[in-house]
């Protein structure tokens, strides 16, 4: 029966919708291998029976098949190309290795490209209010304050905010500061967010 | 210079603005603190927070965030000490000033524009200007010749003396004695007032700031009373309309004995430094005297001695009336007072005369260092959700006024409590159990009032406890502090200081506390007696 591999391929896509799965070489292999030899056998049925109308039908049947299974590829890259853009915007621009395992060659080139591109467009953004570009991924939902209050749990010392403004992190302080500049003190267990 | 108008010539000035917030280490300055960041986290005023325990620590603090920071805003420390001198600002850092400690430094009334202090006390009797300062330069008037001109310069110089006399008298009268006016965190309430931000976390704020000079015995009762009046007033307006709120502050008859809805009835009276004291616990008959009240009040000791939360209904609700009944038969103070309490949801209502002891014991805590406390004391004040820190610090206030009644029951009844000519005094032994819990001015002002009270003499009392490294830490509290508590010890350390030649560290913003070596202890007291006599 034509088209079985495809459906199961599509199946397959279709059984784990939120997560990205290896990149199934073998099945495509074997699904393009098949489109081959459909299309070897409409060549050779309607080149030698041009007179013959009764060959016609078949002709038609494994050209649908073919279209089909075209088809079904075509929305199985579209469906994890579409993964790998939220790839981008969850993990930015150098993937962990162990993603990178799931993406075949030809899907990891399309991902540096679609970095590259994010990664200008962002640059550019800004420039006629002069800043330097925005990080359109640091806040994919509106932040619920702009500012937070941390309190300082170590000696860290001078820290330089965007703004040019110097703070002092001395153990046991408080400070109440944007809460895009902590996040990287948060996490490094420099400041402690009071809540 | 005083500011005219709080909310526009300090709060819309500091807005859109970095601020450093220096905040010393006393209740009032942690509730006026707790509200000023309220109101700067609703408008995005992004601020630096930073605790000091005195002058030197002013001054470190400022010296570490003073880059680009133009606005400064000082919380019950910096209004006696001439800011500009000490902590040599930039011509363009201003400094807002909101100080309960009088009285205020001349030269920060008189800074034209650096210093501003946000409130004005009435009671305060500033000098002139002109009595004061004067312009040097009037002096080198142009050379005349002849006899006139010998006239005139001596007539000069004679108007001089009288007018340093007179300036020396003034400033003299000025700065004799130290108190407290009214508490910052009242001053903030104002401001939130009128930016029309009033919630029960504001309220809550002033109402403990408040109550703690009452506890405190900082502030004469007439003039707690006129500062609370405005309190009183907000919070019988947010109090009007649905009830329905999560928290609630409330103004209710309530007992004036601390934490007595956390302990036992008996623990409670045996530890309430207005009733306590009275009750001459120190004595052989002290233990009949408290056994003897709670019979008359018609309880009986085993409900006395458990938990107040698990004693019996009826004797809940009568504590107030029959330990008001009693009262005056044991020659006690009358018991109740017009309390601020914290009504919560499924909660134990919270009186702000615990969260003041709770604070206490949190920033002068026998093992948590002065700056965990700090942010712990902050945390205890917020008003909804699971309260940890609150929690933590009654129980640290427990121990603590354990450790006040055990010392100064103990002083008394040995006979600790010297006599030195003219004031009363008593040491807090290094080694003593109790000395570690009494280590902070705050209170080992509780048991020197304590005893004060305990002893009934009607003398100035000082109080010492060993500190870390050999030095030791000295306070003094005026007679009749219950009335009366401006105190005359912060100029008479200055002078016996400067007389004894011991190397006594005048650090502290209370200038009643002072510490000095111990091996220098009994040299200073002698030159103290020596002034005071």
């Amino acid at each position: 029966m034509f088209g079985e591999k495809v459906i199961e391929l599509i199946k397959e896509a279709e059984r784990n919708r939120g997560t990205l799965d290896q990149f199934n070489d073998e099945t495509i292999r074997q699904i393009i291998e098949e489109m081959h030899v459909l299309f070897k056998l409409n060549m050779n049925d309607a080149n030698s029976t041009t007179e013959n109308k009764s060959l016609w039908t078949t002709v038609q049947v494994r050209h649908s098949a073919l279209e089909r299974n075209k088809r079904c590829l075509l929305a199985y890259l579209y469906n994890r190309m579409n993964k790998i853009k939220t790839l981008r915007w969850e993990f930015g621009s150098v993937l962990p290795p162990d993603v990178r395992e799931l993406l075949s060659d030809g899907e990891y080139d399309w991902f540096s490209k679609y970095s590259t591109n994010l990664a200008t467009y962002m640059r550019s953004l800004g420039e006629d209010i002069g800043y330097h570009g925005i990080d359109l991924t640091e806040n994919l939902r509106p932040p619920k304050s702009l500012y937070i209050e941390v309190l300082c749990v170590s000696d860290h010392g001078k820290f330089e905010l965007e703004d040019g403004d110097v703070i002092m992190l001395k153990k046991n302080t408080r400070h109440f500061l944007p809460a895009s500049e902590c996040q990287t003190l948060i996490r490094k267990g420099i400041l402690q967010q009071i809540v | 210079m005083f500011i005219e108008d709080i909310r526009n010539d300090f709060y819309n000035v500091v807005l859109g603005n970095r601020v450093l917030l220096l905040v010393h280490y006393d209740v009032d300055a942690i509730c006026a603190c707790k509200i000023l960041q309220d109101l700067f986290k609703c408008d995005n005023i992004s601020y630096t927070l930073v605790p000091v325990g005195g002058i030197s620590e002013l001054k470190s603090a400022y010296d570490e965030n003073n880059e680009e920071i133009k606005y400064v805003v000082l919380v019950n420390c910096g209004g006696t000490i001439d800011l500009v001198d000490i902590l040599q600002p930039e011509e363009d850092v201003v400094f807002f000033v909101l100080d309960s400690h009088k009285p205020t430094d001349i030269c920060n009334v008189y800074s034209d524009g650096q210093v501003r202090l946000i409130y004005k006390d009435d009671e305060e009797n500033i000098p002139n200007f002109d009595d004061i300062f004067r312009d040097e330069e009037e002096e080198e008037e142009e050379e005349q010749e002849g006899r006139e001109a010998l006239e005139a310069v001596i007539e000069r110089r004679r108007t001089r003396k009288a007018w340093e006399e007179r300036r020396h008298t003034l400033m003299f009268n000025y700065t004799q004695f130290s108190y407290y006016g009214k508490p910052s965190s009242c001053v903030v309430l104002e401001l939130a007032v009128r930016v029309s931000r009033v919630d029960a976390g504001v309220l809550w704020g002033a109402a403990v700031g408040g109550s703690a000079q009452a506890a405190l015995a900082v502030r004469p009762p007439a003039r707690r009373l006129l500062d609370m009046e405005p309190l009183q007033r907000h919070v019988a307006a947010a109090s009007r309309g649905d009830d329905q709120r999560y928290a609630q502050v409330v103004v209710d008859k309530d007992l004036n004995l601390p934490l007595y809805r956390w302990w036992s009835v008996e623990s409670a009276l045996r530890h309430a430094p207005l009733i306590a004291p009275l009750l001459k616990l120190h004595t052989a008959s002290g233990n009949a005297r408290v056994r003897q009240l709670l019979a008359d009040m018609g309880f009986p000791l085993q409900q006395a001695r458990q938990a107040y939360r698990s004693m019996d209904v009826e004797l809940r609700r009568s504590l107030l009336s029959s330990l008001e009944g009693v009262a005056p038969r044991h020659q006690l103070p009358p018991p109740a007072h017009t309390a601020l309490l914290l009504r919560r949801a499924h909660a134990p209502p919270v009186p702000a005369l615990d969260a003041v002891y709770a604070i206490m014991a949190l920033i002068e805590h026998e093992s948590i260092p002065r700056e965990e406390g700090f942010q712990l004391a902050l945390a205890s004040l917020q008003v909804c959700g699971e309260n940890d820190s609150l929690k933590q610090g009654i129980a640290a206030a427990k121990k603590s006024l354990e450790a006040v009644a055990r010392m100064s029951q103990s002083t008394l009844a040995s006979r600790g409590l010297m006599l030195a000519g003219p004031f009363n005094y008593f040491i807090v032994q290094e080694g003593a159990t109790e000395s570690l819990s009494l280590r902070g001015p705050l209170w080992l002002g509780e048991a020197a009032r304590w005893a004060a009270r305990a002893g009934g003499s009607r003398r100035p009392l000082l109080a010492s406890s060993p500190l870390s490294d050999g030095r030791c830490l000295l306070l003094g509290i005026p007679p009749r502090f219950d009335q009366e508590p401006r105190n005359l010890f912060g100029a008479a350390f200055e002078q016996a200081a400067a007389k004894s030649g011991a190397s006594v560290s005048l650090d502290y913003v209370d200038t009643s506390v002072v510490s000095l070596p111990i091996a220098q202890r009994a040299q200073f007291l002698d030159a103290l007696t020596a002034l005071l006599a």
